[in-house]
């Protein structure tokens, strides 16, 4: 957004709210619409601890913080989010680094039409094709900037249509055109209207253009021939009858020569299966996917998270506790298979195995592998060529079995044991696997109605050991404790230590304040961070050491 | 209008819109193309012509109505100095590119660098030229190319030659054999480039005239279609000695097949690395 741009709707904003801003923020009926938002900021100090290998940080303050203000008066509404990073906290991109409008948008949308022009999200089907997204905690935002419109004709039928240039820090870059088409037949055909069997279908097309550019083969001399209209496309149904459901999409993507790919032109394709059952106490849900050669961003050139239009399914489970998640899986968009199967059960009350209160189980499992591929060659030819149903390297594997009981109207228990196994090739670096058995113990004593203590202990036994040439922080067996109490139903204060006790290096403390009234919380931590790598659906970032006081203030209105 | 049938528009508008949206298709045995940037350099023989030439580089459009009175007086110009004067016409990608109708887009990416680089493109002038990519004072001579042509290159073709140079072109089945030979009749002491363009001649595109009216026969020469080598040029493998005399050959697959070879020829120009000023050029029909 150029500076003529940037004070146009800084001006326009400050003309709707009616300066002082503050005051009439709060009040409802401005020009007869509503103006909602929240704010966030997240700030950190961190110092040298050589220990954990973290630094001294310059600037001494590191921040990141955000508006976002939402105009709605009936069908239309418009909305900026200003964005400040100063500078960026750790893990954040230091192109990131300054402040401004990253995001404005007008919309107007009616119940068989919306158009929506300025910075916009959006995904089709499963967001194999596309998948405009953000995700703030991993530093994402590929946010589309230009016109984004759906129409329903009819009850049941959609069509979208997009175009515009993806977010790259505080520029866009690239070229996305997009359409998807959605039809529910139970909608559409009358004799399906009170049919038991509900089945939607849809369909997505994604292409990108680039000029051309010079990007040198393996053979001295002789450049790439590069593609510059790329398209992908994909086909999806769900089907469900009762609890029983099935959803499938499947994906091809034609040559992308790209530095993910090594710049190679064999074509991509995805496939993603979901089967699931679900009744009362009961869920079931078996998926399967099989990814080869589908990572598709609007600029070939550009490595890292950033500038993505695809988004292929993760199908691993996001855990939450600190040692199930401190492997995560990452997606391999070059290529993986996978299978996931997940399964919740309600024991009742007064049952042998459900006493007086019931209890839940939770088990899930997910296995990833490599493709089996054939080597034919590098950078601008075919690359390789892969076996449908073949697998190759094993790339994660994870068992959890998660068991929560409520043992009298105060105490609640919730027990894990979980087993991974974790190839660090998908990190991008050579080592053996990784196997590790996981204990947790989570016990919750609600004392009275606004006084709660959480006890958290954790057990983690590994066959990796810390080497300093690696320098994989991780490894080795850790044990922790958490403690967290929570009163007056407005502050928390938790205290936790991770340590590695055999095979492995640090002791990781922290502690933690909050405070939480209406829609604003305030937080205040101070302690130690293990470097590492965070993941949210299979998409990830890395995370440095760091050492020192962390706080967040987040509020809406 | 009934259902069934708007459901049927509906398809068929998005089957036309996925079609005119889909992707290009690379064949396998045209993966990677000559890249031209790596030209091997060796001693030569010399050229026997030690002309110094200058190299007319116009920024114009189809949209732009002064372009063909900059056509008229270009043309007189070659027509006058003959071979001492080189025309290259650049289509960037400013408004005055955007095709009118269904006409070819002459617009190139390198066409484009070139005019963001030497500023034609952010004074959006146009017709804008330059001459050998000399100076005035501190700025980049760009002028507009209806008069002040002859006293620039005058001023250039009056000056004995630093570097020779003479370039040769064969189209050996679609595929053009590129010689081009140097000799230094002065020492040069800075790093140079070779940038090799392919032209082509006798577009019949439609051109907005001076009266605002289209032209369809419009007939435009001397069009850049592609930079052979890197947009700023090759190295020149050279001691910059007085007296060298240096050899590359360069074998360039046309990277589209709209491009009559019949109709093109190669300019190859010689030019200060850091500087971009132009030394010499030469051009060469392809044989």
């Amino acid at each position: 957004m150029d500076k003529t741009a940037r004070k146009l709707l800084a001006i326009a904003t400050l003309l709707l709210f009616q300066f002082p801003v503050f005051n009439i923020l709060n009040a409802q009926g401005i020009l007869g619409g509503h103006v909602t938002g929240n704010v966030q900021f997240d700030g950190q100090f961190s110092r040298r601890d050589t220990t954990i290998g973290s630094s001294d940080v310059p600037e001494k303050l590191l921040s990141n913080a955000r508006a976002d203000i939402l105009y709605t008066n009936g069908n239309f509404s418009a909305g900026l989010r200003y964005e400040a990073y100063l500078a960026p906290m750790l893990g954040f991109n230091s192109q990131y680094t300054g402040q401004g409008i990253a995001n404005y948008f007008v919309s107007y949308k009616t119940q068989t039409f919306a158009v929506t022009a300025g910075h916009f999200y959006e995904q089709f089907g499963n967001g194999m094709t596309l998948r405009a997204y953000e995700d703030r905690y991993l530093g994402l935002d590929n946010a589309i900037r230009g016109i984004n419109v759906s129409y329903r004709p009819w009850n049941g039928v959609t069509f979208k249509g997009l175009v515009g240039q993806q977010r790259y820090y505080w520029d866009t870059r690239g070229l996305v055109r997009g359409l998807d088409a959605e039809v529910s037949l139970n909608d559409v055909v009358t004799s399906w209207a009170e049919s038991k069997t509900r089945l939607t279908l849809g369909g997505s097309f994604v292409s990108k253009y680039e000029g051309d550019e010079t990007i040198l083969s393996d053979i001295s001399g002789y450049k790439l021939n590069l593609p510059h209209n790329v398209g992908a496309a994909s086909v999806r149904m769900d089907l469900s009858h009762g609890g029983f459901g099935l959803q499938a999409e499947y994906a091809r993507k034609g040559q992308d020569p790209n530095i993910m790919n090594n710049y190679i032109y064999k074509n991509g394709d995805a496939l993603w299966l979901s089967a699931s059952y679900s009744q009362k106490g009961l869920s079931a849900n078996l998926q399967a996917k099989r990814v080869d050669n589908m990572g598709f961003k609007s600029v070939r050139s550009v490595s890292g998270e950033m500038l993505y239009i695809n988004y292929t399914p993760a199908i691993t489970k996001q855990h939450t506790y600190a040692f199930l998640s401190m492997y995560p899986y990452a997606t391999q968009s070059t290529g993986e298979m996978g299978l996931q199967a997940d399964f919740m059960y309600k024991f009742k009350k007064e049952t042998a195995l459900g006493g007086k209160y019931g209890t839940d189980i939770h088990l899930n499992a997910s296995l990833i592998t490599g493709l089996d591929t054939t080597v034919i060659g590098g950078k601008g030819t075919d690359g390789y060529t892969s076996t449908f149903f073949g697998t190759g390297d094993t790339y994660y594997g994870d068992v959890s079995l998660e068991v929560a009981k409520k043992l009298s109207s105060k105490l609640k228990l919730t027990a894990t044991y979980g087993y991974m196994l974790f190839n660090p090739v998908i990190e991008g670096h050579e080592g053996d696997i990784h196997h590790n058995h996981i204990l947790v113990a989570d016990l919750t004593w609600k004392i009275n109605r606004k006084n709660v203590l959480r006890f958290e202990a954790e057990w983690m036994g590994s066959d990796s050991k810390y080497d300093a040439a690696v320098d994989d922080k991780r490894c080795g067996d850790w044990i922790m404790g958490l403690v967290e109490y929570n009163f007056t139903s407005a502050w928390f204060v938790s205290v936790s230590d991770q340590y590695a006790y055999n095979d492995g290096i640090g002791n990781y403390y922290n502690i933690s304040v909050g405070y939480t009234k209406n829609a604003t919380r305030l937080q205040l931590g101070y302690g130690k961070q293990r470097e590492g790598i965070i993941c949210i659906g299979g998409v990830c970032r890395q995370v440095p050491a760091s050492n020192g006081l962390t706080f967040s203030l987040t509020t809406s209105f | 209008m009934n259902k069934s049938r708007t459901l049927k528009s509906i398809f068929a508008i998005l089957a036309v819109s996925l079609s005119l949206a889909s992707c290009d298709k690379i064949e396998q045995d045209n993966y990677i193309v000559f890249s031209g940037a790596a030209g091997e350099w060796f001693d030569g023989n010399g050229v026997s012509d030690h002309s110094q030439r200058a190299i007319i580089e116009k920024y114009t459009g189809v949209r732009c109505v002064n372009c063909p009175n900059a056509d008229i007086a270009i043309n007189d110009a070659v027509a006058g100095y003959g071979d001492k004067l080189i025309a290259v016409a650049i289509h960037d990608s400013s408004v005055f590119t955007r095709p009118i109708g269904q006409t070819p887009c002459l617009s190139t990416p390198d066409g484009d660098a070139w005019s963001h680089f030497f500023g034609v493109y952010a004074a959006g002038q146009y017709p804008t030229a330059i001459i050998n990519r000399t100076l005035n004072g501190n700025a980049w001579d760009l002028f507009t190319p209806t008069s002040g042509i002859n006293s620039r290159v005058d001023n250039i073709i009056g000056q004995t030659a630093q570097v020779a140079l003479d370039v040769d072109a064969h189209n050996n089945n679609s595929t053009v054999d590129i010689t081009v030979n140097l000799e230094f009749l002065q020492s040069v002491g800075s790093d140079l480039t070779l940038t090799l363009l392919l032209i082509e001649d006798g577009l019949v595109v439609t051109q907005r005239q001076p009266d605002g009216s289209d032209d369809e026969n419009y007939v435009h020469n001397h069009v850049l279609r592609d930079v052979i080598t890197d947009v700023w040029g090759a190295d020149i493998e050279c001691t910059g000695n007085s007296g060298e005399k240096r050899i590359a050959q360069f074998q360039y697959t046309p990277t589209s097949s709209d491009w009559k070879l019949s109709n093109c020829h190669i300019i190859a120009f010689v030019a200060d690395k850091a500087t971009k000023q132009i030394l010499n050029a030469a051009q060469s029909e392809i044989e």
